[in-house]
This record gives structure tokens, C-alpha cells and sequence, in this order.
């Protein structure tokens, strides 16, 4: 009895979970304005040479080679751009500001980085988080930069 | 799942994945893995002349940068540095590439209409022509287009009435030479007021459409 239950609630659950993820990925977060010399794109787990006007998504990371930059302007009006042999992770991005859906976590895995704040901030400024390898940025409407050191 | 656990727990996680993907991905540098360290400095935001603030924080600490260049260095294994704060040449040397590919400021214009029409007010017809030079500035422009009502009659009908704006502005758009399919166009209705009103209240700084360019 026990077993079976668990098993009927699965369907349900799997329900629950995948929604959100679909809608949220079929809504592009931003928008690459920005490439010079070698940058790249990575989406699930693939990587492709980032091109002037292509759409970033929820959970994209860009990269930059020796010579690269880059940079995205999202559909809060946040920006970030990264210099040379650089990698950030868009982890979650939600701009939502009818239903309440706000939220914005970008990983800076390696290199040099700028941010720049956007509505996100101003709605929400605890929605959002920078996250380093050495440390968690919060911000409250703001620009700034980040440097990660190997 | 984030939100589901612990944040200090979630914060260690990242931190402890991020160094393991760093320690395997240096297996030619022998000997101890140096710690990465991470130096975070506060800039001015050059769009709006504000200098915001920014918490850096892991577990050990955490500081509070408040003023322009404020800069603190964190390591993996203590709490971040005390604040120092960057030279204008320091922030250039370290951060200038980063800071030359940030895409340019994202830019608002906000357009107001007659009572209950969608037909523009005389001056904000003659900022149209300033929306469209700011557009084709752009390599990549994204522009959205978003109508806006006061709160006299049905919510229903003005989210109507707000679509029936922002149209008519995309449609303006179009024909000073942008190209419509760059053009989105959504309707907040009476639900997203510049000037909060009570119901039923004729307010022309309401009745707008606003054009966020970036």
C-alpha cells in the first residue's frame, strides 16, 4: 500500500518540477551585445562561438579565450561583461515583476568580470546573489567588478 | 532545490565546487593548490552617477562596501580583507578589459496619450524622433514597448486600452524607420501606475506608454 502510493504521487512530482524549468527556459534572459576576439557560449555543456545579437538563456555560461571579451545586457537591464580567459554562469535568471518572479545568481568561476545593476535590483535587491569561488556578493543597486585569482 | 536548503550550506557548496573544478583543472601546477582568492571593488554606476552598495561575504565574514572603489580581497579559507580602496589607475589596470565590453546603458522614454485614445500628446509625438536615433545607435538593439492606463473604467478594458497603446507606439516606431520586428510590444493595464490613484481617477501622467531601448 505504502509502495504503491509513493509510486502514484511520482507522476505528480516529476509534474511539479519540470514545469517551471520549461517555461522559464523557453523565455530568453538577454541578449550578447557585445564580442571581441575569441568568446563562447556553453549550453548544456556544448560550446559555440558567442556572435553579436544571440539570445542567453537561464543557465548559459559564457567563456573568453587569451584574447576575448564579452558582453550581455539582460531583459532586467543588468549588464555583464567579461575580459580575457574569463567564465561566468548565468545560473538563475527571473523577471517576472507581475507574478512576483524575481530572481538573478550568476557564478564567477574564473577571470575578470564587470557588473552593472538593473530593475532586478531595485525590485528585489535580495533576489540576487554573486557568487564567487572565495566569496557571496550582494549588492543594492549597483556596478561593480570582480577579479578571480587562481 | 536551492531554495530548499540551507543558504550558509548552499554558499559552502559553491565555494567547495568551485575550488574542486579549479584543483582538477590545474594538474600541471605541482605542489599545494594555492586558495583562489577573489578581489571585489565597488564602482560608480557612469549611467546613473550612484554608487550603490555591496556585501561580500563567506562564511567566516563579511564586509560592506559602500563608497566608490571600495575593494575588499576574500580567500577561501578566512574572512574577506578589510576594505582597501583602488586607485583609478589600479581599477583600470585590473579591471579595464572587463569594463570596455560592458554593452552601453539601457535607455527609457516614457510617452503620454490623450484621454481614453491612443493618439500621443504633442510633445511626446516630437520625442519620437529622439527614441529612433537612440535605437539605430545600437549594433543590437532590443526595444519594449509597454501601455500603461489611469483607473477610470474596467481593468479588462484598460489592459486593452494599453495594448491598443503600445501598438500604436510600435506601429509610430515602424514608420520613423525601426524595424517593427525588433519592436515587443506588452500592456500593464491600470495595474502598474506611475501616480498611485485611488479607483476611478482621470490622471494624465497615467495614461503612458514606456519604451525601455537597450
Amino acid at each position: 500500500m505504502g509502495i504503491s502510493l509513493k509510486w502514484a504521487g511520482l507522476p505528480a512530482l516529476v509534474f511539479v518540477v519540470a514545469t517551471p524549468a520549461l517555461a522559464e527556459q523557453l523565455t530568453a534572459a538577454g541578449r550578447i551585445k557585445v564580442v571581441s576576439g575569441s568568446a563562447f557560449i556553453v549550453r548544456d555543456g556544448v560550446q559555440t562561438r558567442a556572435q553579436v545579437g544571440q539570445l542567453v538563456f537561464e543557465a548559459d555560461g559564457l567563456r573568453t579565450g587569451a584574447d576575448g571579451s564579452l558582453g550581455v545586457t539582460l531583459k532586467d537591464d543588468t549588464r555583464v561583461s567579461l575580459g580575457p580567459d574569463s567564465e561566468v554562469l548565468l545560473k538563475r535568471f527571473a523577471y517576472a515583476p507581475a507574478d512576483g518572479g524575481l530572481g538573478l545568481v550568476i557564478n564567477f568561476v574564473r577571470g575578470v568580470a564587470a557588473y552593472v545593476s538593473g530593475q532586478i535590483a531595485k525590485l528585489a535587491p535580495d533576489a540576487i546573489r554573486l557568487e564567487t569561488p572565495a566569496a557571496i556578493v550582494g549588492v543594492r543597486g549597483t556596478s561593480l567588478a570582480i577579479r578571480v585569482e587562481p | 532545490m536551492s531554495s530548499g536548503s540551507p543558504r550558509s550550506l548552499a554558499v559552502f557548496l559553491a565555494m567547495v565546487a568551485a575550488t574542486m573544478a579549479t584543483a582538477c583543472g590545474s594538474k600541471h601546477i605541482s605542489g599545494p593548490t594555492r586558495p583562489e582568492q577573489v578581489l571585489v571593488v565597488l564602482l560608480q554606476d557612469s549611467n546613473t552617477g550612484l554608487t550603490g552598495r555591496a556585501q561580500v561575504s563567506n562564511p567566516f565574514g563579511s564586509i560592506e562596501l559602500a563608497a566608490e572603489r571600495d575593494a575588499t580581497l576574500a580567500k577561501v579559507n578566512r574572512r574577506p580583507d578589510p576594505i582597501r580602496t583602488l586607485s583609478e589607475a589600479d581599477v583600470k589596470r585590473l579591471f579595464g578589459d572587463a569594463l570596455a565590453a560592458l554593452p552601453p546603458a539601457p535607455q527609457r522614454f516614457t510617452l503620454y496619450f490623450r484621454f481614453e485614445s491612443d493618439e500621443l500628446t504633442p510633445v511626446s509625438r516630437a520625442l519620437l524622433h529622439d527614441i529612433v536615433s537612440t535605437v539605430k545607435q545600437l549594433s543590437v538593439p532590443d526595444v519594449v514597448v509597454v501601455g500603461h492606463t489611469d483607473t477610470m473604467g474596467a481593468p479588462r478594458a484598460n489592459f486593452q486600452l494599453g495594448l491598443k497603446r503600445a501598438t500604436a507606439v510600435r506601429g509610430l516606431l515602424a514608420n520613423a524607420g525601426l524595424d517593427i520586428s525588433s519592436i515587443d510590444v506588452a500592456s500593464h493595464g491600470e495595474a502598474d501606475p506611475l501616480i498611485q490613484t485611488p479607483n476611478e481617477t482621470p490622471e494624465p501622467r497615467n495614461r503612458r506608454v514606456e519604451i525601455a531601448v537597450r
